[in-house]
This record gives C-alpha cells, sequence and structure tokens, in this order.
C-alpha cells in the first residue's frame, strides 16, 4: 500500500484535529496543548518522507568534510607528537571505515540516524581537542575551523528543510 | 467547570488559606475568594485569587497571583532565590509586583510555590510586534529602556542580594557560559557537534564587563505587564543573577520578541547609557547576542529531553528541539569572523 502515504495520513489528521476538533474546545490549558500536539502532527506529515534522504545526504556531507580534514590531523599526530589528537585521528579513522561500509539497498531512517550519531560524536571530539590542546598551532586551528564552520552552516540549511519545512499549499 | 476541576479549586482554596494562617500568624477570619487558573508558563502555573482576612481588628485584602512549580519543564530554577529577589527589588523604582508568601518546599500547596500581588496589565506582547501595535510598542519600548536603567543600577549588595552567586566582571561571562554548557551536557540527546563549536568560541571570546549588576536574565516583551504604553510589572525572575548587565539588553532584542521596529538596537543602547551612565561596548554587544542564541538553544533542548524523558506531559514544549536550527543559524550569521560567518 503506497496511498495514503504516511505524510498524508498525518497531514489529514492535523486537518480535521484544527478544522472539527479544535473549534470545539474552549481557551484555556486544553486548548494549547491540542494546538501543540496539531502542529507538530503537521510538521511531521511534511517531514516524514523526507528523513532517511536527509539522514543520508548529512552522513556523506560529514564524511567528506571529515576527509578533508584527516591530512592536517594527521600531520599535527606527527609533527606536534600530540597524543590528543593522535586518539580523536584513530577514532575518526575507524569512524570513516565503518561509514564506508555498504548499508544496503534501503538504510532506514533508523540506521542512518545511528550512523549520524558516531559521525556527530567525532566532530565534536576534533574540536574539543582542538579547544583543550593549546601547543596545536593556531593555523592549524583555523584551517579546520574553517571547514567545520562551513559544514555546520550546511548541515543547518539541511536540517531547516526538516525543523521548518516549508507549508504545502 | 466540572466536578472534579471544582473539587480541586476548594482543596487548593483550603491549602491558601492554611499557607496564609502560617504566615500572617495574626489573621483571622482569612477568606480565599475567585481562585481561577491563569495562562500556565513552561515552569510555573500561575492562579488568580483574591485573600482577605482580619489583623489584630483591621480588615486586609490582598489581590493575588500563586505561582506554584510545574512539572518538569524547560529549566528547573529554585524559587526562593527568585522571591526574595523580587522582594528585595520592591521600593527601588523597578516596576514589581510585592512578594506575600512562600511555600519553598510545597507544605501546604503541594508543590513549591509562591504568592505575589496581582498587578494590572496584560502581557500580550504579540500584539506589540503588530503593525497596528507600533505606537504603544514604541512607549513602552522607551519605558522598558528606563526599566533596565533603573535595575541595573540597583545596590545589589545595599538591597541584601548578597545571596545571589557571586560574580566579578572578569568571570561573569565565564560563569554563566560554564553554567548554559553544563546543562547541555547533561541534556543532549545527541553529540551536537555545532553547539559544542559555540561553547568553545563563547569560552575564547570572553568579555570584561564594565560592571556587576542584578540581571534578570530573560528581560523581554512578553515577560511585562503593560497598560497603554506603561510598564506595571516585570515578571518571570527565574533566571536572576549577578552578571554583565548586556545579557539583559541583547535578550530583549532576540529575533522572536525584539521591539527593533519601533526602536533600534543602537537607540535603545544610546538612551540606556545615558540613563544609566553603564557604557555597552561593541564586543560586549555582539558576544551577548551570540551567548544568548545559545542560552535559548539549551532552554529548547532542555524542554524537549523533558518531554521525550516523561518528566512533563507539557506538548507546548515537546517540540521544541526543532526551533534551535535557526537559533544557530543566526548564531553564525553574527560571528565577527568572515572566515567562520560566510563559510558556507
Amino acid at each position: 500500500m503506497i496511498r495514503p502515504t504516511i505524510g498524508e495520513l498525518l497531514s489529514g489528521v492535523a486537518t480535521s484535529l484544527r478544522e472539527r476538533v479544535l473549534p470545539e474546545i474552549p481557551a484555556g490549558t486544553t486548548r494549547r496543548q491540542i494546538q501543540a500536539a496539531i502542529g507538530i502532527i503537521a510538521r511531521v506529515a511534511l517531514v516524514w518522507d523526507k528523513t532517511a534522504p536527509y539522514l543520508y545526504a548529512d552522513n556523506m556531507d560529514i564524511a567528506e568534510t571529515l576527509e578533508r580534514i584527516q591530512p592536517t590531523l594527521e600531520r599535527v599526530a606527527v609533527e606536534e607528537d600530540n597524543p590528543r589528537v593522535r586518539a580523536v585521528l584513530t577514532k575518526l579513522h575507524q569512524t570513516l571505515e565503518h561509514s564506508s561500509e555498504p548499508l544496503g539497498p534501503c538504510p532506514s531512517a533508523e540506521v542512518l540516524g545511528a550512523r549520524n550519531l558516531e559521525l556527530q560524536e567525532v566532530l565534536a571530539e576534533i574540536q574539543e581537542a582542538l579547544h583543550e590542546e593549546t601547543a596545536v598551532e593556531s593555523a592549524t586551528r583555523d584551517g579546520v575551523n574553517t571547514e567545520l564552520y562551513a559544514l555546520f552552516r550546511r548541515m543547518l540549511t539541511r536540517e531547516l528543510e526538516i525543523t521548518q519545512p516549508p507549508r504545502r499549499r | 467547570m466540572s466536578t472534579a476541576a471544582a473539587n480541586a479549586g476548594s482543596i487548593l482554596s483550603e491549602q491558601l488559606r492554611e499557607l496564609i494562617r502560617a504566615q500572617v500568624p495574626a489573621a483571622q477570619n482569612i477568606e480565599v475568594t475567585n481562585l481561577s487558573p491563569l495562562t500556565a508558563g513552561n515552569t510555573r502555573n500561575a492562579w488568580s485569587f483574591d485573600a482577605s482576612w482580619n489583623e489584630h481588628g483591621i480588615a486586609q485584602t490582598a489581590a493575588c497571583v500563586m505561582l506554584r512549580k510545574a512539572e518538569a519543564g524547560q529549566l528547573e530554577t529554585p524559587l526562593i532565590p527568585e522571591f526574595e529577589v523580587i522582594k528585595a527589588l520592591g521600593g527601588t523604582g523597578v516596576p514589581i509586583p510585592r512578594a506575600l508568601w512562600i511555600d519553598p518546599e510545597g507544605q501546604w500547596v503541594e508543590r513549591p510555590a509562591f504568592v505575589l500581588e496581582r498587578v494590572a496589565g496584560t502581557s500580550d506582547f504579540p500584539a506589540l510586534l503588530k503593525p497596528e501595535g507600533a505606537e504603544t510598542s514604541r512607549g513602552v519600548a522607551e519605558h522598558l529602556v528606563e526599566v533596565a536603567a533603573r535595575l541595573h543600577t540597583v545596590d545589589w549588595q545595599a538591597r541584601g542580594l548578597g545571596f545571589l552567586p557571586a560574580t566579578s566582571v572578569k568571570t561573569a561571562a565565564a560563569q554563566q557560559v560554564e553554567y548554559w554548557e553544563s546543562l547541555f551536557r547533561r541534556h543532549r540527546m545527541e553529540p551536537h557537534p555545532m553547539l559544542v563549536g559555540a561553547f568553545i568560541w563563547l569560552k575564547e571570546h570572553q568579555p570584561v564587563a564594565d560592571r556587576v549588576t542584578i540581571v534578570h536574565g530573560d528581560f523581554r516583551y512578553g515577560n511585562l505587564l503593560y497598560e497603554g504604553k506603561r510598564i506595571n510589572a516585570l515578571l518571570d525572575w527565574e533566571m536572576v543573577h549577578l552578571g554583565d548587565p548586556v545579557e539583559d539588553l541583547t535578550w530583549a532584542y532576540r529575533a522572536l520578541w525584539t521591539p527593533a521596529s519601533v526602536m533600534p538596537l543602537e537607540e535603545f543602547v544610546e538612551r540606556y547609557s545615558k540613563l544609566s551612565g553603564i557604557p555597552v561596548h561593541p564586543h560586549n554587544l555582539i558576544y551577548y547576542r551570540l551567548f544568548n542564541e545559545m542560552k535559548h538553544t539549551i532552554i529548547s533542548l532542555t524542554g524537549a529531553k523533558s518531554f521525550n524523558d516523561g518528566r512533563t506531559r507539557n506538548i507546548v514544549i515537546a517540540d521544541r528541539a526543532a526551533t534551535v536550527t535557526s537559533y544557530l543559524i543566526q548564531f553564525l550569521d553574527w560571528l565577527p569572523e568572515p572566515r567562520l560567518r560566510a563559510a558556507s
């Protein structure tokens, strides 16, 4: 069964609640709770079918960015013999290796989400290591941060489609 | 009103009578009337009621609002400092309700609560943001500057507010960042690398405050009771602390409730400095604009976590995590370093 899609179904439920149920509820706490619930259902209706593609694109982008900053971190780990950066680098290698493993023909949002969390974790740890290891020269830090902030903006732009989707006409 | 609601109201009336009896020992013939729930906030449930009693033969009345701690919400802050600050600010010229009674442990009214005098006015801030409300909004914004200047020039030590966590001009920013980062680490549901980076930025660029003042912590349209163009009361003191006053100014100008359409931030700051004698340095201004985007982000993530954990069933805050994307984009847009801001 394809139709109604989950998105269509939820959208219909939100509309029914808004048009039929809400007018029957007097102003007050209960009405505000129902209004909030309708808002959430309407948002989920719009993004339900986009979640897996969103996570897939996010994972690809994070992995590609990590690959780009990997040589810089490798240089720091070797030239400056920095154990903290070396530890993060090991985790980065493992995560990238893991993320290049095939997920099967149709990975679920759950599988993609789990991989997204692993990649996020590495991003967080790289920043913490560079912040705490003051010996790392600032030009190196700036170079990595520029890459990471560019990634963050792309991630947020993608996230907007999920968190604040344009309303259907 | 349903029978269950009527019974609950009757029980609460009796509980409030007991609270007044305990805190006003000379009170006799205590009556609590017109008890009704007001709009519930995310962390406090509000009830309106009238109280009357006889004290040493003299009839007393009070129009009251009780703020009772809700189930877990976006923030969990203790009630006593909030109540004590409200009490201490009485008579300073800061528009504030009179603090009446407190039940810090929920001994009388089931959950921690305090009672304030009810103040006339509306807190309808969306009305101030509509084009047709511009004239009123301009007047309220002008008064808001005066309120900020008054609040930030209160001699907090003389007023006995030394119980608030101590800070200094050098540590004010660091303490706030540390506090909000600790909440972030406790309540995050995923690593959030962008937030990790943002907290690092805030730690690496801390400004020195011009002076340490009382900071309301949630100073904005929405936490005011106004009548016409005048502010009758500044509400919701649960995030009050000592710190850099610029934090309040920039919070008032966050996109969700900003009065910028009737008074640009530059004009607000200029008027404020003239009235208070407190200079506002550009670095502090941009720093606290960035900090406040993070602060609101953490408040929202904390609310979403509370709902997800089942510690609150308030649907209004259930999806708050979805609101933070725009705050974080705003953070990036305001970064002073072009190489970080312009990155795409």
